[in-house]
């Protein structure tokens, strides 16, 4: 792809906890092209997590730089808020809102931000509750939702911001079984749909059939990054080869 | 034995000699009305300073944290009667405050002074107890309003601090309860409430021990219920979270 084209592009992102006792990510480069949706795979605590999390800088890398839309977003003049609007991220345990109904979920941050009219924001909020089923559940609290459809609409949400890409954190991790599928559904309809993303998984059969590109970490490191067809059916890197094996 | 008449006069009985109260029960009835009033009125007062407090507790900026916690430190670490008497005779004695009675019983010259130390006094514990309910609400909360893009107070604003609030208000009414009982050193400086009742009725009837007994049981009687009532409260709303 050409260059142009580039949404996400992060260089030599390094990211320390503990001022340097924990080294999380080790010189990381990564980019991400609109339309595309990268899967980033690996063990527990390769830095997976930190990593998507630096895209949006809830995790202020240690050193490094993130360029989203052709702007250093991890430099401090920068209006992160503003920047952060166009980056939807949905989170393992959902991170609904408790308080607020489904509605006033999905409603809460383009009305804050005034990007809409409550009557807008509440016209799209119903159109995309429509669009995955649970529209009769607007008026409900989050604690009356099953896991699956917590997360859907937790998908919804960042959804309502209209973002130019979508990062997840292991969005089905944190879900019983019988409801992986119908989030996995919601989201590879939006990958059909064009939507860049960025999905950090343990569902290999996923990777594989929805991105376009994978991405393999070890150890706060990218190893190996390639077409989910030759990475999963012939890995090159040793400790890649080792943690298919064990996965697959 | 040398002391064995020296209770001899002290029957069970005087504990209950409430032969006072046809004449002096108006003492305790405006005492129990004065004590509800400082207490809540004092608390009320707190509530905000506390959220501000705890908000600057949890400042990142170094500065902010120590002002804040230098208030905390020093309002728990003192007596609250040394700080009643340096408010009272300090600060109130530079800002005069007209000699003007409330309900006919309270009198504002006293009330305000020992009001607001009590706030000034109960903000420090409120403001840990705010700073409490801030930290249990998960941070996944503020990182889904950040990733939003709502700004830091926004995020605190609208999602962080109303289900802090809602988690804080048992221990705020517990607050009250506390209060209830600490405003009796307010008798101290002549302020009508509940022990100084109690204390007036003793020393104008010299029946010594009753007056403060019936104060004792109207204490009892007010801050038990209270806070049985509370903890019903606290483990209904623990139900409702788990749905």
């Amino acid at each position: 792809m050409a260059t142009s084209n580039e949404l996400i592009r992060v260089e030599h992102i390094r990211k320390e906890f503990n001022d340097g006792e924990v080294k999380a990510l080790n010189d990381c480069n990564l980019t991400v092209h609109k339309g595309e949706v990268v899967a980033i795979i690996g063990p527990s605590g390769s830095g997976k997590s930190t990593l998507l999390r630096c895209l949006n800088l809830l995790e202020t890398p240690t050193a490094g730089k993130v360029i989203f839309d052709g702007v250093d977003i991890t430099d401090t003049k920068v209006d992160l808020d503003l920047h952060r609007r166009k980056m939807g991220m949905v989170f393992q345990h959902f991170n609904l809102f408790p308080n607020m109904t489904v509605k006033k979920n999905i409603t809460l941050a383009p009305v804050t931000l005034k990007l809409k009219t409550q009557a807008e924001a509440d016209g799209l909020a119903m159109e995309l509750l429509e669009r995955i089923g649970l529209s009769e559940k607007a008026e409900t609290y989050p604690a009356m939702l099953s896991g699956g459809q917590k997360q859907r609409i937790a998908i919804v949400r960042a959804l309502a911001m209209e973002p130019e890409v979508m990062l997840f954190d292991e969005p089905t991790s944190a879900l019983d079984p019988e409801m992986v599928g119908e989030v996995l559904d919601l989201m590879r309809t939006l990958a059909q749909n064009g939507m860049t993303m960025v999905v950090v998984t343990h569902e290999m059969g996923f990777a594989r059939e929805v991105a376009d590109r994978v991405i393999f970490m070890d150890s706060g490191a990218i190893v190996e990054e390639n077409t989910p067809a030759e990475l999963f059916d012939h890995p090159q890197n040793p400790r890649t080869q080792a943690f298919l094996s064990k996965v697959l | 034995m040398w002391w064995s008449n020296l209770f001899a006069d002290m029957s069970p009985a005087s504990f209950f000699n409430f032969s006072f109260l046809p004449k002096y029960g108006v003492f305790f009835i405006q005492g129990i009305e004065y004590t509800l009033l400082l207490a809540v009125v004092s608390v009320a007062l707190a509530v905000i300073p506390a959220l501000l407090l705890a908000l600057m507790r949890l400042s990142r900026h170094k500065f902010i944290k120590c002002i804040s916690g230098a208030y905390i430190a020093v309002f728990r670490s003192t007596p609250l009667l040394v700080q009643l008497s340096i408010i009272y005779f300090g600060l109130f004695g530079l800002i005069p405050i007209p000699r003007y009675s409330l309900f006919g019983f309270v009198d504002l010259s006293r009330f305000i002074p020992g009001v607001v130390a009590l706030a000034l006094n109960s903000s420090a514990y409120v403001a840990e107890i705010f700073r409490a309910g801030i930290l249990a609400v998960d941070a996944g909360q503020m990182e889904a309003a950040r990733s939003l893009g709502l700004s830091q107070w926004s995020g605190m604003k609208l999602v962080v601090l109303p289900q802090a609030i809602k988690n804080v208000l048992p221990a705020l009414a517990n607050e009250v309860i506390t209060m209830v009982k600490e405003s009796s050193i307010c008798s101290m400086l002549g302020m009508a409430e509940l022990m100084f009742g109690a204390k007036a009725v003793a020393s104008s009837t010299y029946i010594t021990l009753a007056p403060y007994t019936l104060a004792a049981l109207i204490y009892f009687c007010i801050n038990y219920p209270a806070s049985k009532a509370i903890e019903a409260i606290e483990r209904r709303m623990r139900r409702g979270d788990k749905q």
